[in-house]
């Protein structure tokens, strides 16, 4: 179900410059009136049923409305009632025709990025007041005149408003628990200074922007493989050596594939997986049932924070290359039985036969500590819908070194034992 | 451990691999530890955690030449199980 309430006002779109440049001359402008229209998104997801600014309750009209947890529904706090929106792979056919899928196909919320404006205006169908969203961290605000809660749902030039979102399972209680129980499991070698400023109440929710994609594609992939013919020994003086003689081969595999709902990640600073991050504690915790994302609804967002999309379907296409490449080697893998010296594969290749794009804001509840020594942002990271958690806890060296030198002393000292006594 | 450092006793390079047990041991302690309460190691397996839909694998294998006397125990650089290890693209 969806709410079908108007909205008194009308919400004003991001403010535009007062100066866009000089006018344009009598040719620009007749061939800007010939021009074809602009072409809209392959699958427009825009929720028709939300004006841009209030999200009403469909039963009394008020605003006051939040995600309830356990539910997974939107609730109206003035009146209890409770509703959803309805699930998009089913409302934009995103569970079908995979096997058939030409080109990219963009969704509306996976368009390319054109503005980088991140704080927008709109205004208040309350009172008419002009409030301020700065879409990088919220898609909420409360008008600070009225208490009217106004909501991003107007798709924006700058990828803050994605196609679907994955409302919150797990309660904040929930995955402050998650956290304390993985971090108390790695007590005994953690630094002093995180096991005295532990506090997994500070957990914060936050909608992660991620594409998923659904893509057709075709992977090809040549090498060498091995077959052992012989095996037999030697004696070189004292000692036996082993020999074998082996048949070379060259190999060549190809498989074609279809995936459904490959998830990557929407902004550069989770995508970057260096030595000097942690982000991989955050993609750890992926797969998420994004079969169950909900057409967007940016009241699903009030009490969270979110995280803005920076990144287009251009730059992630070569993510999905590498991705495709690596799912057909699994899939090749179990036709090399017969090469029992192993396979090495030499080169390789990907057709990209048809993919479909849609950007999703995933709930993931995140826990983070910086380590001032060492400049490191660790994550403890909780999957908001499965409730699998990975983190990373800053160590004690010392301990550790401490821990590694005694284990290697007790088994040099076994070895001195072993040699003394069979001398 | 102890085991295979027994083992190891029956040729002549025995007190060379025991003597070499202390440090790998303190070197696998370490690692193991810090990989436990780091993560380094870990990320999403996309290869086994995705829907995925495959036609049957296509393929075949031509005799290049006969290794007749090796003491290698399998093929260089095997990256058959390592499916992220890119290698050369073909267009």
């Amino acid at each position: 179900m969806t709410q079908d309430a108007t909205p008194p006002g009308e919400a004003r779109a991001p403010r535009e410059s007062p100066f866009d440049g000089p006018p344009l001359s009598l040719e620009e402008e007749l061939a800007a009136a010939r021009a074809d229209p602009e072409p809209g998104p392959d699958i427009d997801t825009v929720n028709e049923s939300l004006a841009d600014g209030l999200n009403r309750c469909p039963k009394c009209g008020s605003t006051d409305v939040r995600l309830r947890g356990s539910t997974e529904m939107l609730v109206c706090l003035f009146c209890r009632h409770q509703w959803q929106e309805a699930r998009v792979e089913e409302e934009f056919g995103l569970g079908v025709g995979i096997d058939d899928l030409e080109g990219t196909v963009v969704a509306g919320g996976a368009e390319e990025i054109s503005g980088d404006d991140d704080v927008i205006t709109m205004t208040c169908g309350g009172c008419g007041a002009d409030v301020v969203v700065d879409t990088a961290h919220a898609m909420n605000a409360r008008c600070h005149w009225c208490r009217h809660t106004l909501n991003v749902n107007q798709r924006t030039p700058n990828g803050a408003v994605p196609d679907a979102v994955l409302p919150f399972r797990l309660t904040r209680d929930e995955a402050v628990e998650k956290i304390r129980a993985f971090a108390s499991k790695r007590r005994l070698f953690a630094h002093p200074r995180f096991k005295k400023e532990f506090v997994p109440e500070n957990v914060l929710g936050v909608y992660l922007p991620y594409l998923v994609i659904d893509a057709r594609a075709e992977a090809a992939y040549v090498g060498q493989g091995e077959v052992q013919t012989r095996r037999w020994t030697e004696k070189q003086g004292d000692n036996t050596v082993t020999y074998y003689a082996a048949d070379v081969y060259r190999v060549d595999r190809s498989v074609a594939f279809t995936v459904d709902d490959l998830t990557v990640e929407g902004a550069a600073d989770r995508a970057d997986f260096g030595a000097g991050t942690t982000n991989n504690i955050v993609n750890t915790i992926l797969p998420f049932d994004t079969k169950n994302a909900v057409k967007w609804n940016s009241s699903y967002l009030v009490g969270f924070t979110s995280e803005k999309r920076d990144l287009d379907v251009a730059d992630l296409q070569p993510v999905l290359e590498d991705q495709l490449l690596s799912i057909g080697r699994s899939q090749v893998h179990d036709t090399l039985a017969e090469f029992d010296r192993g396979v090495r594969w030499e080169a390789e290749k990907v057709d990209v036969r048809g993919s479909r794009w849609v950007s999703m804001y995933l709930p993931v509840w995140l826990y983070s500590y910086y380590q001032e020594n060492t400049r490191m942002l660790h994550y403890i990271a909780v999957n908001a819908r499965t409730g699998e958690t990975m983190g990373s806890v800053p160590v004690s060296q010392p301990r550790l070194i401490a821990a590694a030198l005694t284990v290697g002393t007790v088994l040099e000292g076994i070895a001195g034992w072993i040699l003394v006594a069979t001398a | 451990m102890i085991g295979e450092i027994l083992w190891a006793t029956s040729g002549d390079e025995a007190p060379l691999w025991l003597l070499a047990a202390g440090p790998a041991g303190a070197v696998a302690t370490y690692w193991s530890l810090y990989r436990y309460y780091r993560n380094t190691d870990k990320s999403h397996a996309y290869e086994r955690d995705t829907l995925i839909s495959a036609q049957p694998v296509q393929g075949h294998r031509e005799k290049v030449r006969h290794i007749s006397r090796t003491r290698d125990s399998d093929i260089d650089g095997d990256n058959s199980s390592n499916h992220r290890e890119r290698v050369q693209r073909l267009e």
